[in-house]
Parts: structure tokens; C-alpha cells; sequence
């Protein structure tokens, strides 16, 4: 159970110079089970190769395999593709429609075909996973806030209950408990779905603390590629690419120039704080 | 997909035609679409595309660009030719049962496609070579005399502007739109008309939710710095002719007078 990109390009139909790329030469195995964030400056190609990997966008050349199937097959169903490949969109809230959360979340399930008994219970289940009180079932999603807004909108992917979950900057334009929220949810997800899920973003800050596979993307074409920690090591490629390593990941090295003993291996705060006591516990005796 | 429609929008070339005044562009695009309607002669169609072939030379808007806005017309164009081409009187060419196919029905259908290709060609260059933005302050600066009868033309300028700065923006909307949709596995492609049409529910609803927050959040920003309407509001770049618009201004009175001797004056031949 994978995905595979063999040498996927995409090139935009209209643009004007041949030689100008979306995404080029794009190759790359996704395991199952993986927790991937996908990193890049802002018009790096993070969002045109997600929408790839449920067939939304065709390559101009190369071919992608889902579960060693070609999906540009013609027998390919791309419908069936798509409720396995959840996608949540950048700004996700902006797609709601229905005049109640609970039918809105059930569209995605529904237009799966499933039998309606089936369609509630993955409804509810999905309202349940991203913390949505029944309390809401039937009120208009419009009149929620914004946070709750964007756990209905991931809640109407999950309803389909995918194998692979792509979210394009979940937190994108909410405020830092907000976020912090949303994070806390992929995690738990992660945790109880074990499915794969693939985290778009440009904040290293929201990676680090989650993924274990990092894949960083620049001017359209795969940069780096690996584990989280390796990735950061990178620090100065990443900054010449208009990235950076974590903030306390600098504060460690600028540390550890001063003299102190801890490890520059550090990207989350949890660690940089116990490196730090332990540092401390050291020089006190 | 939904963005493959060229018509209408505008396409950046440094060129003369692209710097030429828009009062000279919406003067000459008006003479033009009057004109074609002045003859029933194939002749006039000569100095129409002479005209159209200069323009379109000089301003440097690659022509297969240009047919490619055609083709939202094609359905009209289609229609237009067959009605002419199967309901007009005249010496009848051959018939089955009720149809009856005229030879002055099949040259009337070929005027009208041309004269409909023609009309449409025209109004795309003004809009492919002027930036919206000079497009209305050129209507506002045309328009202006009618404020003598009080129609509020600042206002309907300012709201024309509004409009087509929304175009690319709602149709870039609506194609995010339909892809996370279509990611929740909807189908805006098969089945028949009220089928299609419900579908587009998911679609439209968030595309006018989006609208209206977006309106919103414009009027706001007017609001702030302190639009209060046309009065005594002053440009940044107020038009001016220069020597190029009064030569443009000779080359389309040049035109009608062409033109015009031209059809009127020509032995009937073709």
C-alpha cells in the first residue's frame, strides 16, 4: 500500500515559456502509515502536487501509482480514488454549503454512493473525531466561528473515511490557540485512524513538533527529503531556500556556542527544555 | 478549465494600440460595431478587415489567442447562421419536405457569421489591450456630460470597475471552489440538465458566500480611507490625448470615409 510519483511534471496550459514548471520531475514513495510534512516557500508547488495525489490535477508527463496502480488508467476509477485521497483545501471553511453541519458532512460519504444507515454513522463519527459537540448537529455552519468552521470542513473529508489524508495549511489565518487546536487534532487522528497524512505547510514550527518525514520543495522540484531531525540539520540550505530551521533549534546552537553542553539535535521546545535542565543540572554539579 | 476563456480580459503587450488613449479605444471600437451594421455588400468587409488586420498588427496580440475567445460563441454563431441559412425567402436551392434552403438564405447566413466573428474580434481587442482600470476611467471621462441630467456617472463607473476586478477573482474562486468539492467526490459532469444544475449547489452557494464577504470587506476598505463618491475627487493619472490619439483619431475617420465611398459609390459587382 503506497503511492508512487514516477518523474510527475506539470506544466500550466496557458503558461507562455515552455521551460516553466509547476512541478518537474517529481519522484516519490509514499509508505503507509507515514506522517509527512510537505514544506516550501509560498508558489514552491506544495499545493499543485497534492491536488496530483487524488487525480484533481492531471500530470503533462509522468504517471502515479496508488497501491501499484496506474491512476491516469482508463479503468482507473478517479471517483473511488478520491474518497480514499482526502484532500482538505487551504481555507477549508469556504466550501460549506448545506443548511446544517451534520448535512454537510455527510456530503462527501454520500456522493461515495455509501447506503444512508452508513452515511450517518460516518458522519457522526467524523463530528465526534474532530471534537464537535452534538450540540451543533443541526445548527447552519455559517454561523459558527471560524475554527469550528474548519473542523466541519476536515470533518466533511473525514466523513469519507480516506486511507491518506492530505491537509493544505490547516492553520492557515487562525489565531495561535486556534492552531495549536487543529495540530493537536492531526495529532490525535494520527493516533487513532492510523492512516497516512501528509501536513502542507510553510511554518517549521507546526512540522517539526508532529511529522517524521519532511520533504522540502523548491521552485517546483523536491529539495530535500527525509527524516524530520536530518532535514533540520540542513539549516543553511534551508535558510538559502527562504526557510529556517525551528527558532529553538538556533537557540540551541547559539547555546552550544557559548559554551554550554547541549545538543544542537534539537527542534521541538519539550526537548530544548530538558537538554537545557540537564545542561544546567551539569554546570550547578 | 474554467479559465480558458480569453474573452473579455486583458492581455499585457507593450505596444501603440495598448497606449493609446481609452477614449480613442472606446470612440474607435463604437465607430467600428456602427459601421459593420452601414452595408449588405461582402465588399465593406475588406476595409472592415483591413482595419481589424492593422489594429491587430500592431497591438501584437497573437492571433490564435485571439480566435481562441471565440469559441464561447461558437453555440450562437451556429444558431445565428443556421436560422439565416434555413428561413429565408428567395430563389430556393433545394428543399426536403419543409426545409427549404435559399441561395439568398445561404449568403445571408455566411454575412451574418462573418459580420458576428467580426463584431466580437472587434469588442476583444479594445478589452485585450485596455487594463479595466482604463477602461472605466475612459467611460467615466465619455459619460461625463450626462451628469447634466443627473445619472450618477462615477458611481456606475466605479461600480463597472468593481465588477470586472471581480472577474478573474470569482473565477479563481470558483475553480478552488469546484476542486474541493470535486475532492469530496462530486460530479459536476454527467448527467442530464436538472441533474447538472442541482449539483451545482455545493458550487454556487459558497461562491456567493464568498461574494458577499468579500463586497463586505471592500466596502470597508473604501470606507477607511474615506471614499465618499465622485464628488470632487481628483485622479492620480488624469487622461490626456497625445499626438498618437489624434493620428489613431485620423486613421478611423480615414476608415469611415473608406468605408463609406467605398460601398456606396463601388459598382455592384461583388
Amino acid at each position: 500500500m503506497s503511492i508512487i510519483l514516477d518523474h510527475v511534471c506539470y506544466q500550466y496550459k496557458d503558461s507562455i515559456r515552455t521551460d516553466e514548471y509547476a512541478i518537474k520531475d517529481i519522484n516519490l514513495k509514499i509508505e503507509d502509515g507515514e506522517f509527512i510534512g510537505l514544506i516550501g516557500h509560498t508558489g514552491s508547488g506544495k499545493s499543485t502536487l497534492v491536488q496530483h495525489l487524488n487525480g484533481l490535477v492531471k500530470a503533462s508527463a509522468g504517471n502515479i501509482y496508488y497501491n501499484g496502480e496506474d491512476i491516469y488508467d482508463k479503468d482507473f476509477s478517479m471517483h473511488a480514488l478520491r474518497g480514499k485521497v482526502g484532500l482538505v483545501f487551504q481555507y477549508p471553511e469556504h466550501q460549506l454549503f448545506e443548511s446544517t453541519v451534520i448535512k454537510d458532512i455527510s456530503f462527501g460519504p454520500k456522493n461515495l454512493g455509501l447506503p444512508p444507515l452508513e452515511v450517518d454513522l460516518r458522519s457522526y463519527q467524523a463530528m465526534k473525531d474532530v471534537g464537535l459537540s452534538e450540540e451543533l448537529l443541526d445548527v447552519s455552519p455559517f454561523s459558527l466561528s471560524g475554527g469550528q468552521k474548519r473542523r466541519v470542513a476536515i470533518a466533511g473529508v473525514l466523513a469519507m473515511q480516506p486511507e491518506v489524508l492530505i491537509l493544505d495549511e490547516p492553520t492557515a489565518g487562525l489565531d495561535p490557540k486556534g492552531r495549536e487546536e487543529i495540530l493537536q487534532l492531526i495529532k490525535q487522528l494520527r493516533r487513532e485512524k492510523k492512516c497516512t497524512i501528509i501536513l502542507v505547510s510553510h511554518s517549521m514550527e507546526d512540522v517539526a513538533n508532529y511529522v517524521e518525514r519532511l520533504i522540502v520543495m523548491h521552485h517546483g522540484q523536491v529539495v530535500l527529503d527525509g527524516n524530520t531531525r536530518s532535514i533540520f540539520k540542513h539549516s543553511d540550505e534551508l535558510e538559502m531556500l527562504g526557510l529556517a530551521a525551528p527558532q529553538v533549534t538556533y537557540i540551541m546552537r547559539g547555546l552550544r556556542k557559548k559554551g554550554w553542553n547541549v545538543s544542537e539535535d534539537v527542534i521541538t521546545v519539550e526537548e530544548a527544555k530538558k537538554e537545557i535542565l540537564k545542561a544546567l543540572g551539569k554546570r550547578l554539579g | 478549465m474554467i479559465r480558458d476563456i480569453t474573452i473579455g480580459q486583458y492581455y499585457p503587450k507593450e505596444s501603440v494600440v495598448h497606449k493609446l488613449d481609452p477614449r480613442v479605444k472606446l470612440i474607435g471600437t463604437l465607430v467600428y460595431m456602427i459601421s459593420m451594421f452601414c452595408f449588405q455588400r461582402f465588399l465593406g468587409f475588406f476595409f472592415v478587415i483591413c482595419f481589424l488586420g492593422l489594429t491587430i498588427n500592431i497591438s501584437k496580440v497573437p492571433v490564435p489567442y485571439i480566435l481562441k475567445g471565440l469559441k464561447p460563441i461558437i453555440a450562437i454563431l451556429l444558431f445565428t447562421v443556421g436560422i439565416n441559412a434555413l428561413f429565408s425567402q428567395g430563389r430556393v436551392l433545394f428543399e426536403f419536405g419543409i426545409i427549404k434552403i435559399t441561395i439568398e438564405g445561404i449568403r445571408k447566413a455566411i454575412f451574418m457569421g462573418i459580420r458576428l466573428v467580426l463584431l466580437v474580434i472587434g469588442a476583444s481587442m479594445m478589452t485585450f489591450t485596455t487594463t479595466p482600470n482604463h477602461l472605466t476611467d475612459g467611460l467615466e471621462a465619455l459619460l461625463k456630460p450626462l451628469k447634466w441630467l443627473h445619472v450618477p456617472v462615477h458611481e456606475i463607473a466605479m461600480m463597472m470597475s468593481i465588477a470586472l476586478r471581480f472577474i478573474p477573482i470569482l473565477l479563481e474562486e470558483t475553480d478552488k471552489i469546484m476542486k474541493a468539492q470535486m475532492a469530496r467526490g462530486a460530479d459536476f459532469e454527467t448527467g442530464n440538465m436538472i441533474v447538472r444544475a442541482k449539483k451545482l449547489i455545493p458550487l454556487l452557494v459558497p461562491l456567493f458566500v464568498s461574494a458577499f464577504r468579500r463586497a463586505n470587506d471592500l466596502a470597508m476598505a473604501m470606507d477607511a480611507r474615506c471614499y465618499r463618491g465622485g464628488e470632487g475627487r481628483t485622479k492620480m493619472n488624469p487622461l490626456s490625448y497625445k499626438r498618437r490619439d489624434y493620428y489613431a483619431f485620423c486613421i478611423i475617420i480615414l476608415y469611415v470615409v473608406l468605408l463609406f465611398v467605398n460601398v456606396k459609390y463601388m459598382p455592384q459587382l461583388i
